[in-house]
């Protein structure tokens, strides 16, 4: 049986995020919601010394730099919106799935930006997982 | 891009600094949790950047990641002692779903 690329690493995401989700709600659980999301930045940092990309980086286009940093930026900023929700006592089975909503928003933009088309199977399994983001968040 | 992403978040974590003034809890167990969290979500990234690099829709792959909360929510269950009502349930049979159909 053959399982695509794509798949194995969404799976990975899907794992990380997953048990993500819980250690944010128990981090809020004994720190305030700000002191948690500067750990969540120094864990992030951690990581930096594997993901230095070496000198590749400097022949990135000014475009890219600018798209990966402003990526890391909003990413961040809506942290600080699901660290707050959890610290006023939002459920993580609650504040976590209404967060993971935000495809939404791509499901939309990225045709109109990216000029991109998904299948009727694809658009079916969209479907799917917007209910089922929509169904978790109850 | 995971590289540009960690520093893009930088700023933000200079501005909580300045924030709170540099007075952070020093409860060992949350600092631990919420180090733990940046990791966690750190892999995850890479796995998302790594997933886009294949060249698969962005909508289908950003569709098909945001459907972590299911492990959450199971996992919540059964560390957090939280409950699952009906309609979290039917939510699952739904992530299941869109996943089957993303792997077709």
């Amino acid at each position: 049986m053959h399982i695509a690329a794509w798949f194995l690493f969404t799976m990975v995401v899907l794992g990380f995020w997953g048990a993500c989700g819980i250690v944010q709600k128990l981090s809020t659980d004994r720190i305030s919601a700000w002191s948690s999301m500067i750990w969540l930045v120094v864990g992030y940092a951690l990581l930096l010394p594997w993901l230095w990309p070496g000198k590749i980086l400097f022949h990135y286009s000014t475009h890219n730099i600018v798209w990966g940093l402003l990526a890391g930026f909003l990413s961040t900023l809506g942290s600080c919106g699901l660290y707050a929700a959890l610290k006023c006592g939002g459920k993580a089975s609650i504040v976590i799935p209404i967060s993971a909503m935000y495809p939404l928003v791509v499901v939309i933009l990225a045709p109109l930006l990216l000029h991109e088309s998904i299948t009727l199977v694809q658009g079916c399994g969209v479907g799917c997982a917007l209910v089922a983001v929509t169904l978790l968040s109850t | 891009m995971q590289f540009l992403f960690t520093l893009g978040s930088l700023p933000i974590m200079v501005v909580l600094l300045l924030v709170t003034k540099c007075k952070l809890e020093k409860d060992v167990k949350g600092i631990t949790y919420g180090t733990g969290a940046g990791i966690l979500a750190g892999l995850g990234c890479l796995g998302l950047f790594a997933a886009y690099g294949t060249g698969k829709n962005t909508s289908v792959v950003t569709a098909a990641t945001s459907l972590y909360p299911m492990v959450t929510v199971v996992l919540a269950v059964l560390i957090l002692r939280e409950r699952l009502t009906w309609l979290q349930a039917t939510g699952l049979a739904f992530a299941a779903a869109a996943l089957v159909l993303f792997s077709l």
